[in-house]
């Protein structure tokens, strides 16, 4: 029985054929790459640049943006990898600086038993047939210009194959760096988990302080194939300076395969990311994780989908979010179980915190159910920082911002933990602690004049 | 040797006066007992000691070595020595009692607490206190019992060690083998760290387990009765009528 609040069904079929636009034929028809890059220039050559409205209050809009003017950045190859990976394990790393990949490493004994991991442009010279049974399978390359873009331009781009039945445990790292401000990176990744494989993928989109307008429009792709197993991790903070970052994310999730996802958006001047999975095999079953926190004026805007096309499935959808400054973040999340997916069973949860009067956080979450023996329903909380809380821990010593750093860290935590991957549970929390050091007079401010 | 001296202390919230003139001196070592019926204060009187903000103190003096506690923040009167067991102590999800305990007290150190040195004292503390090992991985009062979360009350203040503890109806709530075990934690650490309480209590029944030396009683926001442990025995068998109408006719 279907448990869920059909809340489109009330809210009407206008909003319920926007959400089907949005998800409308996921999937470009296989073709040769020259074909895909083709037909999204042409598609980039017509549409305009994106501005989407959420509920008819929210709008994210990349009209102001001067994409002719951004430049494409090469690099040659750097021998070192990231500072910031140093006296970590990983399976492989591979980095893109602007438009080069300027780095891969892959452990000899993983290349020996088949794993793959490259640039997406030699893999679609290289590993072409792999390449095209998997290549845009679930991602569109015609719904807006960055899109488009992403398509018609990308460079370098990252590969990960890992062969059936192998278990890697340590996690491959797939980093995309914005070197300096006024670039435009087009980044792809697609990754092919074979049937019984086990491996943990890890994607960063990082930059430092960057002078100046500079876009990252990214693809990213992963299949699971039957009985494959990943824990995936998103990790982006683009800094203070005016990256915009519009990608897509999708994860498809085979029969009795797994996943667990976290995308952890941590900053960025606009951030637009639709990031869906698709559990498209029976038995099929993930978590999906997601946190954001925002600060100054940056403008968030998350659309998280949870698809069922087959059943009996399984999620567990749980994003947390924090304002503050003068941010605005809009999470949508979306169940969506297709006709027919009968026994499938998924729970959407958003919870908020404010830090700041001039902050903005909504969270808007809906439910299509198409099968009638299903439980699909959501909740959420809305919080802002607990005096009484602050007063306790002041009363044990902890300064004021010390303890707003305690309960924001708390509530994060309970995602974090489940990363179950203590070097990047480390970063996720040093960079929310840096985010709240920065935040801290304001998040005074708020608290004295409540 | 420390000293908190409360002097002719009015305190009042948004809508009215609470507190109307109290006196009062704790010690280090000393063991005072609070009594008072349900709006007499005594909560008042707990928060506002530790600069609770939503108290406003409108006259008198709280000092803590001759120190004028006023203008300082509630962290600054913990760091001095100064600690408040809560009534109703609020949850910190997702901070272990253990991660709690060690970030408490770093904030009251120069340098970090060394592991071995923090795993020595909470090893102590638990054993002190009867608390089982496994409690201190919890999140600190999230999902706990009544019981629990007084317990844990009692567990940081082992571990912070301040010199004057209040602790605000901390047995409030509690069925007897909790109270008795709050009740011998407190008398511990008053035997072995010499700690000065001041015991904030609607009802009698913790002190048949910690025995002041001094006690109180605080009606209608001032303190009108002070004695030994003889006037627990006779609130116990009298309650508060009598001594309410004992002052009326003094007054």
């Amino acid at each position: 029985m279907p448990d869920a609040t059909p809340e489109l069904r009330k809210a009407g079929s206008a909003r319920e054929a926007t959400l089907n636009h949005a998800l409308d034929g996921i999937g470009t028809p296989r073709m040769p790459l020259a074909d895909s890059r083709g037909l999204a220039r042409q598609a980039y050559d017509h549409l305009e640049l994106p501005r989407w409205r959420r509920s008819g209050f929210w709008t994210t809009s990349l009209q102001d943006l001067d994409l002719e003017r951004l430049e494409i950045r090469t690099h040659g190859p750097d021998a070192s990898p990231p500072a910031f990976l140093r006296g970590q394990r990983s399976a492989g790393v591979l980095v893109q600086r602007d438009a080069s990949v300027v780095h891969i490493e892959l452990a000899a004994e993983l290349a020996e038993r088949g794993v793959i991991l490259c640039s997406l442009e030699d893999a679609a010279r290289e590993h072409s047939e792999l390449f095209e049974r998997y290549y845009l399978r679930r991602l569109r390359i015609d719904r807006h210009k960055l899109e488009a873009a992403s398509a018609a331009f990308w460079t370098g781009g990252a590969f990960l194959y890992v062969p059936p039945g192998l278990r890697v445990p340590d996690p491959f790292q797939v980093i995309y760096e914005i070197s300096q401000g006024g670039s435009a990176q087009y980044a792809h990744t697609l990754a092919i988990a074979g049937a019984g494989s086990d491996l943990r993928l890890r994607e960063y989109g990082l930059a430092g302080d960057t002078d100046g307008d500079s876009v990252h429009a990214g693809q990213f792709e992963l299949y699971l194939e039957d009985g494959a197993r990943c824990r995936l991790a998103q990790v982006v903070d683009w800094g203070p300076g005016s990256v915009h970052d519009v990608s897509t994310s999708s994860v498809e999730v085979g029969r009795d395969a797994w996943c667990h996802w976290l995308p952890a958006l941590l900053g960025g001047a606009l951030v637009h990311h639709h990031d869906e999975i698709a559990i498209a095999g029976a038995g099929g079953d993930m978590a999906f994780r997601g946190l954001f926190f925002t600060e100054r004026s940056e403008h968030l805007d998350v659309f998280a989908v949870d698809l069922h096309e087959t059943g009996p499935s399984g999620g567990d959808v749980h994003w947390r979010g924090a304002a503050s400054g003068e941010s605005r973040a809009s999470f949508e999340g979306l169940i969506k179980i297709n006709q027919g997916a009968q026994q499938s069973h998924t729970y959407l949860q958003f919870h908020s915190m404010l830090l700041s009067a001039s902050a903005e956080l909504d969270a808007i979450p809906s439910v299509l159910v198409g099968a009638d023996d299903v439980s699909a329903s959501h909740g959420g909380t809305v919080g802002e920082l607990d005096e009484d809380l602050i007063f306790y821990m002041q009363t044990r010593g902890l300064t004021r911002p010390q303890a707003v750093r305690v309960i924001v860290e708390g509530f994060f935590e309970p995602l974090i933990v489940q990363l179950d991957d203590e070097p990047l549970e480390q970063l996720i929390r040093e960079r929310i602690g840096a985010k709240l050091a920065g935040a801290a007079e304001e998040i005074e401010r708020y608290a004295l004049a409540r | 040797m420390a000293e908190l001296e409360i002097r002719n202390l009015h305190v009042r919230t948004e809508d009215r006066e609470i507190l109307r003139g109290v006196d009062l001196t704790v010690r280090t070592g000393e063991l005072h007992a609070l009594l008072g019926p349900n709006g007499s204060g005594k909560s008042t009187l707990a928060n506002t000691i530790m600069g609770h903000p939503g108290y406003e103190v409108t006259e008198g003096q709280i000092l803590f070595d001759g120190e004028e506690l006023r203008e300082l923040a509630p962290h600054e009167r913990a760091r001095l020595g100064l600690f408040l067991a809560f009534q109703y102590p609020v949850a910190v999800p997702g901070v272990s009692v253990a991660n709690f305990l060690r970030m408490a007290i770093n904030a009251q150190r120069d340098e970090p607490i060394k592991v071995k040195e923090f795993g020595a004292q909470l090893d102590h503390a638990v054993r002190l206190l009867d608390v089982d090992r496994s409690f201190t991985s919890r999140h600190l009062n999230d999902g706990f019992s009544g019981g629990e979360k007084k317990r844990a009350e009692i567990l940081q203040m082992a571990m912070l060690k301040p010199q004057i503890a209040v602790l605000d109806e901390t047995d409030s709530g509690l069925d007897i083998d909790a109270l008795r075990t709050v009740a011998e934690g407190v008398a511990k650490l008053h035997a072995e760290q010499g700690i000065g309480a001041l015991i904030i209590t609607h009802y009698q029944r913790i002190l048949d387990y910690v025995k002041p030396q001094f006690v109180h009683i605080l009606i209608d926001g001032r303190i009108v009765m002070r004695g030994g442990p003889e006037l627990v025995e006779r609130l116990e068998r009298e309650g508060y009528d009598p001594i309410r109408e004992e002052i009326g006719a003094n007054a």
